[in-house]
């Protein structure tokens, strides 16, 4: 169907429901003046799913090439849908971050169902298997009583119906679920983030491009049919949320089907081994028609489509919904076309359909015919290439300064409170819904400590290949209490606090994904959030030399309640040599000396402890590059030599809490003395680059400490039932664990 | 080397939503047998589950466990695959099944196998959720093949599953406890059968894993090839581990050794 450009273009585009602006229209119009005819409706629509904040990045790309593009030594093979990255001489580890959010809040258990299943199939079109997944979420306080807007759900029922769907995908596909956070903040109610990651491993050479091989091959679509679900979901992840967001958007979420994925996964690695495909790539946002262009185009072809040979849930779909329909379970091959016939075989063994709809041919231009009728043909640079802009933005003003406040009277109760609140209390409700252990190869679970009464732990270790003990170590982190108040040293926190959970077990931080989760930016606030979390985390990064593999950005996270906290999600990974020498947090034995590594400063800002007593003001934390680090290398250098029995990362609820979840997961306590500091700070205080650690090997565990000129101090000693700091906080383990153990309700 | 007469075919039979094999073939081979992964539709096909001396159905979510875990599955061997596998069975061959693979016996009444019916069956959680968790098992003394080489009274061993709770018909548990069938029960760290946590979910008896009365065919919910070595324990940090799991899979290999 032809579409006359003339009037009023904005118009046009509302109609069709393409959310491009007036000026991407006229664009659109001279190209089609150019060539004397209109565009057909089946053009514009793919070009709305091309041109979408969410599919090119128009806001950011300027950001992202400055200051995420971060050389490194490490050996980065490919930059794809995922991260590829050397793990030994023959293999290479695969990252994939994404933010599935709009869907989740409109559709929580069906949206973060999809949003794992996308995330494996970015990894899955590598070439790689998947080992683990990692899942950062951020809800609204699940005991939110007050009246919530038309077309807003509550908090605690986003929070169960997430947890359900990546329980229900995850378990179902058989990938170990590993990490993850659960983060909780009023800026989130009207907007839920859910975030999703993956790691992969592949033998180096069975990684495979995610282009077309060359002209003359076919392209098969495989895996699930393609129907009316998940219509143009990239334009809705492109708009604020709305009070309507719910009635008109649902069919922007796509439903989930682990039991096509999981024999897709084993069908697609079979004809990838067999070195029978050119090409794989995973159908996410946009569907088919970003799928083939790209392909195509980072081979430097053009491709033909013959649409009706795509098989579909449901008859009567018009072409241009075929066509840009995200329907779930679907990957597209290449292949030389004399392989066709094994490739079809194969999968039909597993009962995925599997269907060539079209070929790879020379040039620059994708034609896609429907019935032999031509109704799409438009050169792929135009189509791909996108606007950019260089939105304006303005930064935030300097918050904070010293604030004046009264000591707590009962530190014992201030410490229970926060062992209470959401943010710091025991989530294993959570994490033993997600199978962590399937595949046989979690070495350090997310949960440490004595059987039957564990504790967090910090980042989980997994040896993804048979008979190597060599390991990664995989965590995220983020806290947007930091990023609201000073979204720069917001995002270089979570960047301090990714090396510190990895260098907690016994990992040399490798590589990093990013996950950048902000307002609309074409508001100048939101957009200067943007640009100074980025600042942030080149700032870290850059200068430990830790380069970003993979990420994403998704903006227009707002609805009527505002918009959510700044929220730069990181997936870190880290190289652990030998993974018998990891190290858990709990505390181990009586008598063991433990040490606080790494300075504990006034910066109270954003913490958990000034939440609990309302209080602003403040410095939020800043992160000093030299000394994390040296403080990496002293503790990598500590582990590795076994002097530590026990480490964890200090991070909310400061000292105190930290101390406690190690009491907790070794079952024992512990008795710590003050400094001259003031109590609060001493206990309560955010600062980064610190861990407090277990030793029975003080003298070298001291001298390691020295000679990297790392800060420390002896604090006190394992032992007892009782959580004790000077004459100050003495709680009872049990007590504490009560506490701690009912934060969730 | 052992001569052709003493290799150990194991086949490990999947479906769509199997997912634990990855894991159980590689501890078959790590104990000195000769894994093959082998697609439902294949060995019904071809009929040939004889070629092999161990057949063992892993865990998982068969099918997607939309309906009672295990139980389409257990419906299309029953359709495609039954008269072999019963000769097989009676032939003294093992089968053994893991977590989805115990509910698939049990759907195809080959557990508790007292007689030719679905006795038993295993029920939702009494936590209503899935369960990823570390367990303890308390071995009773039995005939089953699976354990054999089984030599702690206590074996550290997860979990992860929704549906694990072992109900059976009236009487039936007491005829398998006078026939010695139920070989592994969830107990504390101590040994003692103990509610929840230790009993992940509420199995009447603590019943956690069982054997048919000549011992060949065994279920257990809790997975030993997550536990194959040291490292993979819960603790391991804290204290010496052993890789409990590994002593099930051994047992099997060297009785079909035998064979």
């Amino acid at each position: 169907m032809r579409v006359e450009l003339s009037g009023n273009l904005a118009e046009i585009s509302e109609k069709l429901g393409l959310a491009l602006s007036e000026g991407e229209m006229r664009v659109i119009k001279d190209y089609f003046d150019k060539r004397g005819r209109s565009p057909t409706d089946i053009e514009l629509h793919a070009l709305g799913q091309a041109w979408s904040e969410h599919a090119c990045y128009k806001s950011s790309k300027i950001h992202l090439k400055k200051y995420i593009d971060i050389k490194a030594p490490q050996t980065i093979l490919l930059w794809e849908d995922a991260g590829v990255v050397e793990f030994d001489s023959e293999h290479a580890y695969v990252v994939a971050l994404e933010s599935h959010n709009h869907p989740s809040a409109i559709e929580p258990y069906g949206g973060a169902a999809t949003g794992i299943g996308g995330i494996l199939r970015d990894v899955l079109c590598m070439g790689s298997q998947p080992v683990a997944l990692i899942d950062p979420l951020f809800f609204g306080p699940l005991d939110y009583d007050r009246q919530l807007p038309k077309g807003t759900n509550h908090p605690r029922f986003l929070f169960e119906g997430v947890v359900a769907g990546i329980r229900d995908y995850g378990n179902r596909v058989g990938i170990p679920t590993v990490s993850g956070m659960v983060f909780f903040h009023e800026g989130y109610i009207g907007n839920c983030l859910v975030n999703v990651g993956c790691v992969g491993i592949a033998r180096k050479d069975e990684i495979i491009r995610s282009r077309a091989g060359a002209v003359g091959d076919a392209f098969i679509l495989v895996g699930g049919k393609t129907g009316r679900d998940g219509m143009k979901g990239v334009t809705f992840a492109s708009q604020e949320l709305t009070e309507e967001s719910e009635d008109i958007s649902r069919s922007a979420v796509q439903v989930a089907d682990p039991i096509t994925k999981e024999p897709l996964i084993h069908a697609c690695l079979e004809v990838n081994r067999a070195r029978l495909i050119s090409g794989m790539k995973d159908l996410g946002g946009g569907g088919l028609s970003c799928v083939v262009g790209e392909m195509a185009l980072a081979a430097g072809f053009g491709a033909r489509i013959d649409i009706e040979n795509v098989h579909l849930k449901e008859t009567n779909m018009q072409p241009w919904e075929i066509w840009v329909s995200e329907s779930q379970e679907r990957m597209m091959l290449t292949a030389p076309k004399e392989n066709v016939k094994r490739i079809l075989e194969i999968f039909a063994l597993w009962d995925v359909p599997a269907r060539v709809i079209g070929e790879v041919v020379s040039g620059n231009v994708l034609q896609i015919f429907f019935k032999g009728e031509l109704i799409y043909e438009m050169e792929i640079p135009f189509v791909s290439g996108g606007p950019v802009y260089e939105r304006p933005y303005v930064k935030k003003k300097e918050g904070g300064g010293i604030f004046d406040f009264e000591e707590p009277k009962d530190y014992t109760e201030t410490l229970c409170n926060l062992l209470n609140s959401p943010n710091i209390g025991n989530k294993e409700s959570v994490i033993r819904v997600y199978d962590h252990e399937v595949r046989g190869s979690t070495i350090v679970k997310p949960l440490v400590g004595k059987v039957g009464l564990t504790s967090h732990g910090d980042a989980s270790v997994v040896a993804p290949l048979e008979h190597s003990w060599r390991g990664l170590a995989l965590t995220c982190a983020v806290n947007p209490s930091l990023c609201a108040l000073d979204p720069f040293w917001g995002a270089a926190s979570a960047v301090d606090e990714i090396c510190r959970n990895i260098v907690s077990v016994g990992g040399i931080p490798h590589s990093l994904a990013d996950c950048l989760n902000f307002g609309n930016p074409e508001k100048e606030d939101r957009m200067g959030d943007f640009v100074e979390a980025v600042r942030g985390l080149n700032h870290v990064a850059a200068a430990l030399t830790l380069p970003f593999v993979t990420g994403n950005v998704s903006f227009y996270n707002e609805s009527p309640m505002g918009f959510v906290p700044p929220t730069p999600t990181l997936l870190g990974v880290g190289i652990v040599e030998d993974v018998r020498k990891c190290v858990t947090a709990d505390f181990k034995h009586e008598g063991n000396a433990i040490y606080i590594v790494g300075e504990t400063k006034e910066e109270l800002a954003g913490s958990e402890y000034f939440k609990s007593r309302g209080l602003g003001g403040g410095n939020v934390p800043r992160v000093n590059v030299d000394v994390l680090r040296a403080s990496i290398a002293a503790l990598n250098e500590a582990t590795r030599e076994g002097l530590i029995a026990s480490c964890h990362d200090v991070s909310e609820g400061g000292i105190a809490c930290c101390i406690a979840e190690m009491c907790m997961g070794g079952d024992i306590g512990a008795a710590i003395s003050l400094t001259p500091m003031r109590h609060d700070i001493f206990l309560f205080s955010e600062s980064n680059t610190r861990w407090v650690v277990e030793t029975t090997h003080e003298r070298q565990f001291e001298e390691r400490m020295r000679t990297h000129g790392v800060n420390f101090i002896k604090a006190g000693s394992v032992g007892g039932d009782t959580i004790s700091f000077g004459d100050t906080i003495s709680l009872p383990l049990r007590k504490a664990r009560n506490a701690w153990g009912e934060a969730l309700g | 080397m052992h001569g052709v007469k003493h290799l150990v075919e194991v086949c490990i039979l999947r479906m769509e939503g199997t997912n634990n094999e990855y894991e159980v073939f590689n501890a078959f081979r790590d104990c000195g047998a000769f894994p093959h992964l082998v697609h439902l539709n294949e060995l019904s096909r071809r009929q040939n589950l004889f070629e092999y001396k161990i057949l063992i159905i892993p865990g998982g979510f068969s099918a997607g466990d939309y309906v009672r875990a295990g139980a389409i599955f257990a419906s299309r061997i029953k359709a495609t695959l039954w008269k072999e596998l019963t000769k097989f069975i009676d032939e003294g061959y093992p089968v053994g099944g893991i977590c989805n693979g115990f509910q698939v016996l049990v759907e195809l009444g080959l557990l508790p196998g007292n007689e030719n019916r679905v006795q038993a069956c295993l029920a939702t959680n009494d936590s209503n959720r899935f369960e990823c968790r570390p367990v303890f098992l308390a071995m009773e003394k039995t005939n089953c093949v699976f354990t054999r080489k089984v030599t702690k009274a206590l074996s550290l061993i997860p979990v992860a599953h929704a549906e694990g709770k072992f109900l059976a018909e009236k009487g039936i548990v007491e005829k398998m406890e006078d026939n010695r069938q139920i070989v592994f029960r969830y107990s504390d760290e101590g040994g003692t059968l103990a509610g929840y946590p230790w009993n992940p979910n509420g199995s009447p008896g603590n019943i956690a894993g069982v054997c048919n009365p000549v011992g060949n065919v065994f279920g257990m919910m809790p997975h030993p090839e997550r536990a194959f070595h040291p490292f993979l324990a819960p603790d391991w940090t804290r204290c010496e581990r052993s890789g409990d799991g590994r002593a099930i899979i051994e047992s099997v290999v060297e009785y079909a050794r035998g064979l």
